[in-house]
């Protein structure tokens, strides 16, 4: 083992050690020092009480910002800006790259109907679908069936098959993707268009764009004086399937969107996430997507970020992009596919050593900002992993192993009674939650009963009991993965559309 | 992301953090049990009173004075000290406590009950009563009357003669229901008596229990017990441990299980293992001692007994 492999390897340790060190030092502790656990749980408490307040006012925040860039004429302020001296907003091309693995024609006819469905010219995008050579013959049919079907609708729409196996990839979607945008930059170079024309968005197969999106993509694309620095964000919602959905996966995932929401008005934090677009020079510059990482979707802006010498960041768009819900028929398999996928995303934490690796190498970033965007990725990983465990499973241990004694101390007999005043007090953001859910909701579909309405406000119920065992549970399982040396492979969640499945 | 976000977020931050670091040294310190006097400036450890009442809603009284609140209730920032404690309800007896608070700890009084200063006392049956039953499922209440047996159900309700037998006898000591529920003991110190409680649906009314004085004894009886098969009744005469078979008609089979130096003390009958448990001193040492009377067992004992009695008839 090299001395960078061992960094690499020390990387991939802290964050899983942190986490079992403070999950296991808080249960000893509570056998030997009650009093000093409770004291860190009501300050934990506290902070994570005030903390969820402070989220909260930011999503309602950024959902109101939601509401009023959707009356936008995103077209109308491109065409203000001409003359001004700025890149013409109808130079500018789309690359929209689908990068897919079994998913069905269904999914991905909905998909390529939503950029139809687009109001911005037709003619400026190039649709790029690139397939799995491993998921066979089929599906690759069905790429051509697709490309027919498409290839007059717009400038162009190509399809290619990912070779298996290329030397020095995994199978992840950032290889795929990687291989798209290589096919997508020669057909760009035949044409002899310049790459920072070309804005490439990057979206997961069930990825419905809306209507606005790429008029508001181009807009903030040809405002940015910095456009080749930024990526560009818009905000998930898991509406294709929502109404067939489970009730579990729903809260889940509407729970992921206001994450989403939220992160947009912490900048600084702000880091790429699923399906979002950035310029196409860009991409060539800094050689594509990580093509053995799977956690693509982020790991391209920490690949930037360390590219630029930290002079990179993520601009929110206040659009919405549609996937589908990860839900199952049955409650159980829908619990361990959601379980999957959160994994998948706190497997994000690979990220860390990346990072770090970066920062070891690169002596262009200033060591404050170093320190800062490393701190805000390993708490952001390490807070996932332990606060529902310290909330729901440490907290009344100090009680338990405590004892009688402990029970008879100011300390014990106030301890349940601070917690529960405390988190009374989040029930608000539950209920700005169930409100802001009802409002995101799509029409609902003819053969949805009414009645399913009043499901999706008290499905909000379910929130606390689905914190306490897979909020913090994914987190752990990633990070014990990647401390203990098992790295993770990519797994496709397979798509459920209304009794419809395709992986 | 705009400016008046930016102004938005930090403002939100500024006051979040600062909310936190307010609210943090109140709460903490009030978990602790420390007081803050925000008008002297100091800080003080106190303790904490915590009086639960059955009846609930009762009114607290400390050291004579009424606090303004009602159990189940939470006394907080208590000097350490004695305090005198009343708990009051209307029509109840009140309770009263002298309870030390020590700082930083919970001084518990949960389990106050108050008592009704009227008892509600109420008269089961007009019937004049020599002596009653319960049996310890308490399904039925058994009457022994100068008119006879009589049993009704747990509250009075749906009297039955069972019996025209009025012959109680003076200084009854205790009445036990067999393990088959067919049947009742009761005894003084000189006489043992059995209830045979018949199928009350074939019998006539007034005969339904028929009652039989089993023993006569010129030992003081101390205490009596069912053997688990209904049948057998094990009994403490004098010093002696004994059985006694029952039925109707006949005989009855009586054998001496154990002869004590004295009369044995601490007497208990395990009926699930029929087993029998009692204080013995044969050398001078109280010791316990236990009695086997498991049916297979007691079948063993018996043809012992018989064979003891061959052996003596052949010498004979």
């Amino acid at each position: 083992m090299t001395r960078s492999e061992r960094l690499r390897r020390f990387f991939e340790i802290v964050p899983g050690f942190m986490t079992w060190s403070t999950i296991l030092g808080l249960v000893a502790f509570s056998v030997f020092k009650p009093l000093w656990v409770a004291v860190f749980i009501i300050c934990f408490d506290l902070y994570w009480v005030i903390r969820v307040g402070y989220f909260t006012t930011l999503l309602v925040f950024a959902y109101r910002r939601l509401n009023a860039e959707k009356k936008t004429d995103w077209i109308k302020k491109c065409k203000s800006l001409e003359g001004q001296g700025i890149l013409s907003y109808d130079s500018v091309y789309h690359a929209v790259l689908f990068p897919s693995y079994k998913e069905g024609p269904e999914v991905l006819t909905a998909s390529i109907n939503a950029l139809l469905d687009s109001n911005y010219d037709k003619n400026k995008m190039i649709v790029a679908l690139t397939v799995e050579e491993r998921a066979g013959d089929a599906c690759w049919e069905n790429a051509k069936g697709l490309q027919k079907k498409f290839s007059d609708k717009f400038f162009e729409f190509i399809i290619t098959r990912h070779p298996d196996g290329l030397k020095g990839e995994a199978k992840t979607k950032g290889a795929n993707a990687t291989w798209g945008a290589a096919i997508i930059k020669e057909f760009i170079d035949s044409k002899k268009i310049d790459y920072e024309h070309v804005v490439m968005s990057c979206f997961d197969a069930d990825t419905c764009a809306e209507k606005e999106y790429f008029a508001c993509l181009t807009y903030h694309y040809i405002t940015n004086p910095k456009r080749t620095r930024s990526s560009y964000q818009p905000i998930p919602v898991y509406n294709n399937n929502i109404w067939y959905a489970r009730s579990i996966a729903r809260v889940i995932e509407l729970g992921s969107s206001f994450m989403q929401m939220i992160e947009t008005m912490r900048l600084e934090k702000f880091v790429t996430f699923s399906s979002h677009s950035m310029s196409f020079k860009t991409l060539v510059d800094v050689g594509y997507w990580p093509v053995d990482m799977i956690s693509d979707d982020s790991v391209i802006y920490w690949k930037c970020f360390l590219y630029f010498d930290g002079d990179y960041s993520v601009i929110p768009m206040y659009v919405t992009v549609s996937l589908d819900v990860a839900t199952e028929k049955a409650i159980i398999p829908t619990i361990i596919k959601q379980y999957k996928q959160k994994r998948r995303w706190a497997w994000g934490v690979e990220n860390f050593p990346y990072l770090m690796m970066g920062f070891v190498k690169n002596k262009n970033i200033p060591l404050l900002k170093k320190i800062r965007r490393g701190f805000h990725l390993f708490e952001s990983h390490y807070t996932w992993a332990v606060w529902a465990i310290i909330v729901t499973f440490i907290a009344p241990l100090p009680l338990i192993f405590g004892g009688g004694i402990f029970r008879q101390t100011a300390m014990g007999y106030s301890l349940p009674s601070v917690a529960a005043a405390l988190f009374r007090i989040t029930t608000l953001t539950l209920f700005i939650c169930m409100l802001m859910s009802i409002k995101l909701l799509p029409p609902r579909p003819k053969d949805v009963k009414r009645q399913k309405k009043l499901v999706m406000f008290t499905q909000w119920i379910l929130a606390p009991l689905l914190a306490a065992f897979v909020g913090s549970t994914p987190a752990i399982d990633a990070q014990t993965r990647l401390m203990l040396g098992k790295y993770m492979h990519f797994q496709v969640t397979e798509k459920i559309r209304h009794g419809v499945t395709t992986n | 992301m705009n400016k008046s976000d930016i102004v938005i977020r930090y403002i939100a931050f500024s006051f979040s953090l600062a909310l936190y670091l307010t609210l943090l040294p109140i709460i903490l310190s009030y978990s602790l049990g420390y007081h803050i006097d925000f008008h002297k400036f100091i800080i003080y450890k106190t303790g904490i009173l915590s009086l639960r009442s059955t009846p609930s809603g009762a009114s607290i009284y400390i050291d004579g004075k009424l606090i303004p609140d009602v159990t189940p209730a939470r006394i907080e920032e208590l000097r350490p000290g004695t305090y005198s404690v009343e708990v009051k309800k209307e029509g109840l007896f009140p309770w009263q406590k002298d309870l030390t608070v020590r700082s930083n700890m919970v001084t518990r009084a949960e389990n106050i009950l108050l008592f009704p200063i009227l008892q509600m006392t109420e008269k089961v049956s007009d019937r004049e009563t020599d002596d009653f039953f319960i049996p310890d499922d308490r399904s039925q209440i058994y009457y022994m009357t100068k008119t006879g047996l009589y049993k009704s159900n747990i509250d009075g309700a749906n009297p039955r003669k069972l019996s025209s037998y009025s012959s109680w006898p003076s200084g009854i000591l205790g009445k036990k229901l067999s393990p088959d529920g067919k049947k009742i003991l009761y005894f003084n110190e000189n006489g043992i008596w059995v209830i045979y409680l018949n199928d009350l649906r074939s019998i006539a009314n007034g005969n339904a229990a028929e009652v039989e004085e089993v023993l006569k004894s010129s030992n003081i009886i101390k205490d009596v017990f069912w053997h688990s098969g209904s049948n057998h009744i094990v009994f403490v005469a004098g010093r002696d441990i004994d059985i006694l078979e029952i039925g109707k008609g006949g005989g009855k089979n009586i054998v001496t299980l154990n002869k004590c130096s004295r009369q044995p003390k601490g007497l208990y009958y395990d009926v699930y293992n029929d087993s029998f448990y009692f204080n013995d001193s044969p050398s001078g040492k109280s010791i316990l001692y236990r009695i086997d009377l498991r049916e297979k067992l007691f079948e063993k004992f018996m043809e012992r007994i018989k064979k003891e009695f061959d052996i003596i008839y052949d010498q004979k």
